[in-house]
């Protein structure tokens, strides 16, 4: 079971894209939106060391920003 | 000119450049019946589709749209280019061009296109602080960031400073005040100069400080960004204390692939072309938008030089006669 999560902010173009990808290749994932949520955006900082979004964590693998090539490896979609 | 579905591997008209100018320009392609590609993400800049307007929160000066987000405004035009059956918009990046028996080749990774003409809508990406503001690689995206869109909500009640003088900074630091608490404007020149709208609204907006004539020199902080240092004193002191610094400080056009083809470029790197038709020194090359030595540099501006590149394209194929074999 693939557990993806997305640290995100409404405005944030990479994550629409980030959540484009996930939805177009059907993997199920949560989206904390580090805007609003403080408790997100301090687990997000903790976890990718960084204040960028999106941050995307997959099964604990942490990609920082839109990489579709580190997506589709992490996911092992072809 | 072919009428056929745009498919397969040769073209009439070929875009490097999938932001708002490339598009319009291959819509516009398109309904004078030219097959036309769209190689997006061939500039560089990895912006999706749709080019640096997705960058910007809110748009007022496009016609027909009072109000709208970047992202939106570029679906919508993205959306009209592919209604067409003769446009095709593509993901490849462009590693190689050359011209062989009056055809451009265009080389990416997985394929080579033929095409008649070519049109550079490469676009710029966002200049990053010179290497002399100490400390501005190691606090990338610890508290330092090129994307206000992207990062301004994580600064919900912090004090922030956008460096930047122009239109864009103004629109940033606008967008900065939805979240932060605080905002100083820092520019190196005595007046910041938006356009007269975005400076009436900088100027009514109590959260906004703007500080001309000043030069940032250096990054503080720990992990994180901490504050900034200038180079002359604001209210006593050298030192600004923040939580986040945001940086407009311009573009540098994407300029570099024209130049496999001997394209001529001015001393700031931008594509130089004619001003009437778009066409560049080489024949049956184009180029509009951000990229071109055009001085006014608007997302309405590069639409139309686009179209205008289309239309000369068009022209060219059919008195030249040109066949892709």
């Amino acid at each position: 079971m693939v557990n993806v999560k997305i640290y995100s902010t409404e405005t944030c173009i990479w994550c629409a894209k980030a959540r484009e990808f996930l939805t177009s290749h059907k993997v199920k994932f949560t989206e904390l939106d580090v805007g609003s949520d403080r408790k997100a955006a301090m687990e997000m900082i903790h976890k990718s060391g960084q204040m960028g979004v999106p941050v995307i964590d997959i099964n604990g693998k942490i990609i920082v920003g839109y990489n579709e090539g580190a997506l589709k490896k992490a996911l092992k979609i072809r | 000119m072919s009428k056929k579905k745009s498919t397969g591997k040769n073209y009439d008209f070929l875009v490097l450049g999938a932001g708002g100018t490339g598009l319009a320009a291959a819509m516009y392609a398109a309904r004078l019946g030219l097959r036309t590609l769209v190689l997006g993400h061939s500039h560089g800049t990895e912006l999706p589709i749709g080019g640096i307007i997705t960058t910007t929160h809110i748009v007022e000066n496009y016609p027909g749209f009072t109000k709208i987000s970047g992202p939106e405004l570029a679906r919508e035009i993205e959306k009209h280019a592919l209604s067409y059956d003769l446009v095709s918009v593509k993901g490849g990046k462009a590693l190689q061009i050359k011209k062989k028996k009056g055809i451009f080749i265009v080389k990416t990774e997985k394929t080579d296109y033929k095409t008649k003409t070519i049109l550079f809508a490469t676009g710029t990406r966002w200049r990053k602080l010179p290497d002399s503001v100490k400390n501005s690689s190691k606090f990338e995206n610890m508290g330092l960031s090129y994307c206000a869109l992207c990062d301004a909500p994580l600064y919900k009640g912090k004090t922030v400073a956008i460096i930047g003088g122009s239109d864009s900074a103004a629109k940033d630091a606008l967008l900065l005040t939805e979240y932060a608490k605080k905002v100083y404007m820092i520019y190196r020149g005595s007046e910041i100069h938006p356009e007269p709208i975005n400076l009436q609204r900088i100027e009514k907006n109590k959260k906004i400080e703007v500080i001309n004539n000043t030069n940032l020199t250096k990054i503080n902080g720990d992990e994180f960004v901490k504050g900034i240092s200038l180079d002359r004193k604001y209210k006593s002191s050298n030192e600004l204390n923040l939580d986040g610094v945001f940086v407009a400080i311009g573009h540098e056009p994407l300029s570099q692939i024209s130049a496999q083809l001997g394209v001529k470029l001015n001393g700031k790197k931008e594509i130089k072309i004619n001003h009437m038709t778009s066409e560049t020194n080489i024949h049956g090359v184009y180029a509009a938008g951000d990229v071109t030595d055009k001085p006014f540099k608007q997302l309405i501006t590069g639409v139309a030089d686009g179209c205008t590149a289309a239309y000369y394209a068009y022209e060219y194929i059919t008195k030249e006669k040109v066949m892709v074999t």
